[in-house]
């Protein structure tokens, strides 16, 4: 079975973000790394391949810093690597076509990814790739099996959580899953090290330049918080859990 | 708070891409496994056996050795793994530094192709645990006047004498153990269950206290004939495994230091005192700039020397002065760092107390910092001032 | 320039993230469609201020959740610029509708002008950005960043059956009692300190965890003297944690404690002295027991839920 994981690296949620002038100034950021959810589905993806003697194959569009991404995914057993090489800022339909035409010239049977990215958190690909290829779609998943042709998986639900199944091709996302991440080792770095990442350009893949729909006007820094306030009694308490809901947006 | 590593000069941005994968894999380990569980581990004076186990799945063990399942990574990357896991405690850099330098390497390097195909595989895994006989209780920088001694009979050699100071000891199931067969030092390997062998556990100590430190303990030790290293006679053995020990402790030291410099730094800007962090009070800044001063030459030091270890080009008197200056400006960063922290500074919650009693040991050990003066002193003027017989 | 909003369910009611998107709207001086997924909440919606008609749309493959098939239902009736609340529904059902009309999507919206400009988050609210949307596309609101629509209307409600087809099979419902997060995953940690007085009355504290989705946390004092699981323990030697919300109760806040929550994006702390340090990092302090501030503050709270 061919497994896609589609990773996308983003600035390690601990790096410290800086804007100059009205854009975040993307050389400063001290460590790209892998989305987190997106290590769960690359985890599920190696216990899938593990299960079925299946080929997982890394697939992510980005600029060449990317590619580091893909070899620490080889590093913990992911067989073929794919950059889709961009340097430009796509929207979400590009980014999910090229995603699609990947997937699709791989003869691919399953698509993991994590349920939204650590920079935007929008969580539109894994859906939105999943309409494109006419796939069955099941979001934010923790645990995903193949057996007798179908997929199982389970998923939140209203009173807990649900197993849920599909057949034929099918797009999970994934919540934080159950199984701890494996690390890599020293022997999977070295095999890594030696992997041939497969680079397409976008043009390659015969998507033609779309005139821009979304148009980036500033980056800024968040609002500054105002300064605390301390109140005597509990006579202000309405006041702050309403601030909390309604200005900070916390609950 | 995440842990920030001081690379001033982005030294680290001279690694090989391989090279720093090891160094987040084994970064990522510490934070996850390590720091959470080091200041329990110092209480109950334990080496967690889960350590052991990790450090054999990450296949870092013997890191720079080549073949017989061993990593095959640069010296660098062993300088490095050194650093990172010294990061969080000397001790467990202390292990490493002995299963892969002391234990393994005289075997890979003096070994009969018999000995390395049945140690190195189990050692590299982390299955068997090796230490390193040198230091006897009345030998320490002399070592050359060493008691033990081997006796060649039949068809097995007999050990007597008594090995102090040994990382891992008790724990091992193996020693590489130095003593004189017909005045000549040689090296044998000790199996834990060999009759007349034992290792008992040395208790008290202020420093490395999630390290085992032992004796070994030979009466009428009887070995096998095949237990000899057949490659080396003389103090070269010994020596030549102290060199990559020693390198290894030359990056170590920066990991401690870094730790220290990232906890008085992060202490300092949240410290209020007279109404203001005391990050912005002149004297601590001294501190701090001081600190940042020596790591970052103590970096460019121990990557300059991982380059000349990796070509080929160094020699002995260069781990001396690495192993020396780091260790050194270690403690020293270590020492004021707790300054910083006042009284905090003296609590198991910060590390900066604890990197300070181990960093003590560390620059006694593997050649204290007046041998290695020493030895810089012979190279300078080629007399050697070790003895009075000049 | 058209709208077509998407009602967010809660149960049979429409939940008040729906006047907000049609609030939002209104605010940018645009009239809306309502699209009532299997017509729960149609005629509810049809009173609100802003609305220039209902569709209610109805259909079996609405009886469980596969967004697929609720998007192509929904789909067939939108037009113009598509609004859905930012909950994982509506951000799915937004996505693969943006992709069968091949338009993008902007995802958690938290301001929008009319032309149309929308503001929203990045990485995890350490900056912002502002994007201009030339033509049209999907865009989900987050759920109270807008004013709700005031009531005060009768728009048209017509219906509209669907069918399509359920690739996703429900075989087990697991129920389970929801388990308390860990400190490391909440979003919001409630912790007690030796201000609690005893091991017992953290009891308070969970039942307030339970109605805010919470984790309860402890200080290394309670965590030592009291016996409190060491997983609980946040500062220097516990857990470092960056929560959304972060309640201190009953905690002074030694600089250890305060090393281990103090990047937390809002702090709120309550402690009978007015001089304890926790106030100096917290964004809203109550200086009051917690005896008298805990029964108000899980009064309130439970009147938003």
């Amino acid at each position: 079975m061919n497994i896609a994981v589609l990773l996308k690296q983003v600035p390690d949620t601990t790096a410290k973000i800086t804007i100059s002038n009205g854009k975040v100034d993307e050389n400063s950021v001290s460590k790209w790394s892998m989305s987190p959810y997106d290590e769960y589905a690359l985890e599920s993806g190696l216990k899938m391949k593990e299960a079925t003697g299946g080929n997982l194959i890394a697939i992510t569009c980005g600029p060449e810093r990317t590619k580091k991404m893909l070899t620490d995914a080889a590093a913990v057993g992911a067989d073929t690597l794919i950059h889709i090489s961009e340097d430009k800022v796509l929207d979400s339909t590009q980014v999910q076509n090229l995603l699609a035409t990947v997937i699709n010239n791989n003869e691919i049977e399953v698509v993991l990814c994590g349920k939204q990215a650590a920079d935007t958190n929008a969580g539109s690909t894994g859906p939105g790739v999943a309409e494109i290829l006419d796939a069955a779609c099941v979001t934010m998943v923790s645990e995903v099996s193949f057996s007798e042709n179908s997929f199982i998986s389970v998923r939140p639900s209203n009173t807990g959580t649900e197993k849920v199944s599909t057949s034929g091709i099918s797009v999970f996302t994934f919540d934080k899953g159950l199984s701890e991440l494996r690390r890599p080792n020293v022997r999977g770095i070295m095999m890594a090290k030696k992997k041939v990442i497969e680079t397409i350009k976008p043009e390659e893949l015969g998507l033609g330049e779309d005139s821009d729909r979304i148009i980036l006007q500033t980056q800024d820094s968040p609002a500054e918080k105002e300064p605390g306030q301390i109140f005597e009694g509990v006579g202000e308490i309405p006041t702050i859990v309403s601030k909390l809901r309604n200005e900070a947006n916390v609950i | 708070m995440d842990y920030e590593a001081l690379d001033f000069y982005e030294v680290d941005s001279l690694l090989s891409d391989e090279e720093r994968m090891v160094r987040d894999m084994v970064r990522d380990w510490v934070d996850e496994e390590v720091i959470p569980n080091i200041e329990n581990a110092c209480r109950e004076g334990i080496f967690p056996d889960e350590w052991r186990v990790a450090l054999g799945e990450m296949g870092v063990l013997g890191a720079p050795l080549k073949g017989y399942d061993c990593p095959g990574l640069s010296y660098t990357a062993y300088g490095v793994i050194c650093r990172e896991l010294e990061r969080g405690d000397s001790g467990l850099r202390s292990f490493a530094s002995v299963q892969g330098s002391l234990a393994m390497y005289p075997i890979w390097d003096f070994g009969s192709e018999e000995q390395k195909m049945h140690y190195l595989p189990k050692m590299a895994s982390g299955e068997w645990i090796g230490c390193f006989g040198l230091t006897e209780p009345d030998y320490g920088s002399n070592p050359g006047d060493m008691i033990t001694k081997a006796e060649e009979m039949e068809d097995h050699y007999i050990l007597n004498g008594a090995k102090m100071w040994i990382t891992n000891g008790t724990m091992a199931d193996l020693a590489v153990v130095w003593a004189k067969l017909d005045g000549v030092i040689r090296g044998f390997i000790v199996e834990k269950n060999d009759p007349g062998f034992s290792a008992p556990e040395m208790k008290g100590k202020h420093s490395l206290k999630a390290s085992v430190t032992s004796e070994l303990v030979f009466q009428d030790c009887k070995i096998p004939k095949d237990r000899i290293l057949p490659g080396v006679k003389g103090l070269r053995g010994p020596f030549s495994c102290l060199n990559n020990a020693r390198f290894g402790i030359s990056w170590g030291a920066i990991g401690a230091a870094q730790a220290c410099f990232y906890s008085a730094k992060d202490y300092a800007l949240s410290r209020i005192q007279f109404d203001h962090p005391i990050a912005s009070y002149q004297l601590v800044q001294n501190k701090l700039s001081w600190m940042l001063r020596e790591i970052t030459k103590a970096q460019l030091l121990a990557y300059h020397l991982g380059q000349k270890k990796d070509d080929g080009k160094w020699i002995p008197e260069h781990i001396s002065l690495a192993k020396m200056n780091n260790v050194d400006i270690a403690l020293e960063i270590a020492r004021v760092a707790r300054d910083i922290h006042g009284a905090n500074g003296i609590l198991d919650e910060y590390p900066v107390m604890r990197h300070m009693a181990n960093l003590e040991s560390v620059k006694t050990y593997e050649g204290t910092h007046d041998i290695h003066n020493l030895i810089l002193g012979r190279h300078i003027t080629g007399i050697q001032s070790f003895t009075r017989e000049i | 320039m058209r709208f077509t909003i998407i009602a967010e369910m809660n149960g049979d009611l429409l939940h008040p993230t729906t006047y907000q998107l049609i609030g939002a709207i209104s605010e940018i001086g645009s009239e809306s469609i309502v699209i009532c997924p299997n017509g729960k909440g149609s005629s509810e919606a049809s009173k609100i201020k802003g609305v220039e008609k209902i569709i209610s749309v109805n259909g079996d493959c609405f009886d469980l959740f596969d967004g697929s098939a609720w998007a192509s239902a929904i789909n067939s009736v939108c037009e113009g610029t598509i609004v859905a609340s930012a909950s994982p529904n509506g951000r799915e059902i937004g996505s693969i509708i943006a992709a069968k009309r091949k338009i993008p999507i902007i995802q958690d919206v938290t301001a929008i002008s009319s032309g149309i400009t929308v503001t929203r988050p990045i990485y995890s609210g350490k900056a912002t950005e502002t994007l201009k949307i030339n033509g049209d596309s999907v865009i989900t609101l987050r759920p109270n960043a807008f004013e709700s629509a005031e009531v005060g209307n009768d728009a048209p409600i017509s219906i509209v059956d669907q069918t399509s087809d359920v690739r996703v099979a429900v075989i087990e419902a697991i129920n389970k009692a929801s388990e308390r997060l860990d400190v490391t995953e909440a979003d919001i940690i409630i912790s007690g300190g030796r201000g609690m007085g005893s091991i017992d009355n953290f009891s308070h504290l969970e039942s307030m965890a339970d109605t805010l989705g919470a984790a309860v946390g402890a200080s290394r004092a309670v965590v030592d003297e009291w016996g409190m699981p060491h997983r609980m323990q946040v500062g220097q030697t516990g857990k470092t944690v960056s929560p959304s919300l972060y309640i201190a109760v009953g905690i002074s806040g030694a600089i250890q404690h305060l090393a281990g929550m103090r990047s937390s994006k809002y702090i709120v702390a309550i402690n009978k002295d007015p001089d304890a340090p926790i106030f100096t990092v917290a964004d809203y302090g109550i200086v009051a027991s917690w005896e008298e501030a805990l029964p108000i503050l899980k009064s309130e709270l439970m009147k938003l839920s």
